[in-house]
């Protein structure tokens, strides 16, 4: 498949990256221009938070585990404000989390998860099905 | 067995008997009457002064030792000195063996007392070690998101821009090396939450046809591009309640294990189950070079290489055959490795059927206390 191709028929989407690691976000945001989407980053939960109920955005990227406010205080706060069912959250989360402690996020409302380290041909892939929700 | 007390009293109260009868004889036989009355009289006061000893030796002595041995076995069932009434005696003996006790009881209750002390300390020294070596293997993995990302924009032609031949080599040995890396963080936080107990298994109704056919069709690729004969020796409608992600785990440790070995051209790995009635009996058998019965007993131990030569080909983390044991006996099942060398190697596990108690985390314990 060629780049022009794909393009055509990819949806541009404007994601917001919620990750406390630099690093991370940089790579992230890199692979996602190149693929014409538009970044913003989020660098700790607050922050994140605050532009969620700024802003709309088509998909947002969310670490679980951040210092202080981490992605689950994010989760649990867009679901006492009603505001999470409207939202397509793709959690990033390390190996140590549970089947049972996924399966009930996805049950809350989360989109979908990635097990880190992220591999960014599953990041694109689960983009393409979610913008087609 | 006797007792001294009653010994005693037997010994006395016959001794005694014997004087009073010899006493009454005589008084019945003698000539003289008042001879025999002395002699009567004599023998009463000799036969009481007997019984009267034996009733004092007995105060003095068996009542002691007989609290001092009621003593000794509480303290054995409780080691604790617990407190209790001071010992009467005035037999020097009992009194210092009393004393000797008593000091013993002490020694033995700070002793243990220390020891459990030492147990707990241990067990939170151990508890710390995993959790940190939990914390460096999450630290190393936080690197290893920007590296795998960008080696994998720089794999694809439109990203970063084309490589030439050999800059895409090298990529493609950093990306590879890379996901080594990846999978033995993985195998090391693996097998810390086998340790700690705290692995999770999501068990369903599987069918044992359907997860071998997985796996073949997990290992086919490999298979053909090392030119190995990868077949599947089952063809019976079973089902098996138990996590069937971890099994193909199991599975897929065991066959990367024998694609080492197998030799270069004619390899064949042979996957297979077998119905035994309350377990299923999984296989996986290779033609390769086999292991020696020394070998057979260590390779379920952690970071175990059977070749520990810097001039190995294989390059695992030494903790593949670690994992699918704490994996199988987390499923309630046994794992084991016949083999021949120069032949073949086949490792076996079983599976109960049914769901059973894991048992991972009363084992860790035990072993810890012990």
């Amino acid at each position: 498949m060629t780049k022009a191709k794909n393009q055509q028929e990819e949806e541009k989407l404007k994601i917001l990256i919620v990750d406390d690691n630099e690093q991370i976000t940089k790579m992230l945001t890199t692979f996602l221009e190149l693929n014409d989407h538009e970044c913003t980053v989020a660098s700790d939960g607050s922050e994140g938070l605050k532009r969620i109920k700024e802003n709309n955005y088509d998909v947002i990227l969310l670490d679980l585990a951040m210092p202080e406010f981490d992605g689950y205080s994010v989760i649990k706060d867009l679901e006492d404000n009603n505001m999470l069912k409207d939202q397509r959250i793709i959690v990033f989360t390390a190996s140590t989390i549970t089947q049972d402690e996924l399966d009930d996020l996805v049950k809350r409302g989360v989109s979908a998860y990635i097990l880190k380290p992220i591999d960014i041909d599953i990041l694109h892939s689960k983009l393409k099905e979610i913008a087609k929700l | 067995m006797l007792s001294i007390k009653i010994t005693l009293f037997l010994v006395s109260g016959v001794s005694s008997f014997i004087i009073f009868y010899m006493g009454i004889v005589n008084f019945l036989t003698s000539v003289e009457e008042t001879t025999g009355m002395i002699l009567l009289i004599f023998s009463v006061f000799v036969a009481t002064g007997t019984l009267l000893a034996t009733v004092n030796i007995s105060r003095n002595i068996t009542l002691p030792i007989e609290k001092l041995t009621q003593d000794m076995k509480q303290f054995s069932s409780t080691n604790k000195a617990s407190k209790r009434e001071p010992l009467k005696t005035n037999v020097s003996e009992i009194f210092q063996l009393n004393e000797d006790f008593k000091k013993m009881e002490q020694k033995v209750e700070k002793t243990i007392e220390l020891t459990n002390d030492y147990v707990e300390k241990l067990k939170e020294v151990d508890r710390k070690k995993i959790e940190f070596s939990s914390m460096v293997s999450h630290e190393l993995k936080t690197p290893l998101v920007p590296i795998l990302g960008y080696v994998q924009m720089l794999q694809k032609k439109n990203f970063l821009g084309e490589l030439n031949d050999k800059q895409l080599d090298a990529v493609n040995e950093i990306h590879s090396a890379t996901v080594r890396l990846q999978r033995l963080v993985g195998d090391i936080l693996t097998t810390q939450k086998l340790d700690l107990g705290k692995l999770d298994f999501n068990k369903e109704e599987s069918n044992v046809l359907e997860l071998l056919n997985s796996v073949i069709k997990e290992f086919h690729p490999i298979a053909e591009e090392k030119k190995i004969l990868l077949e599947m020796n089952f063809n019976e409608n079973i089902s098996i309640f138990t996590d069937k992600d971890r099994i193909s785990q199991v599975f897929s440790n065991l066959i990367k294990n024998s694609i080492d070995f197998v030799p270069k051209s004619g390899g064949i790995i042979t996957i297979g189950a077998k119905d035994c009635g309350d377990v299923v009996e999984f296989l996986v058998r290779d033609n390769g070079s086999g292991m020696s019965t020394e070998n057979q007993k260590d390779i379920f131990k952690k970071f175990y290489q059977i070749d520990t030569s810097t001039s190995r080909k294989r390059s695992g983390s030494g903790l593949g055959l670690a994992i699918c044991k704490g994996i199988v006996e987390g499923l309630g099942g046994k794992i084991w490795v016949e083999s021949k060398i120069n032949e073949q190697t086949t490792f076996y596990f079983t599976i109960p059927k049914k769901p059973t108690i894991s048992s991972t985390n009363n084992e860790l314990n035990n072993k810890i206390s012990n």
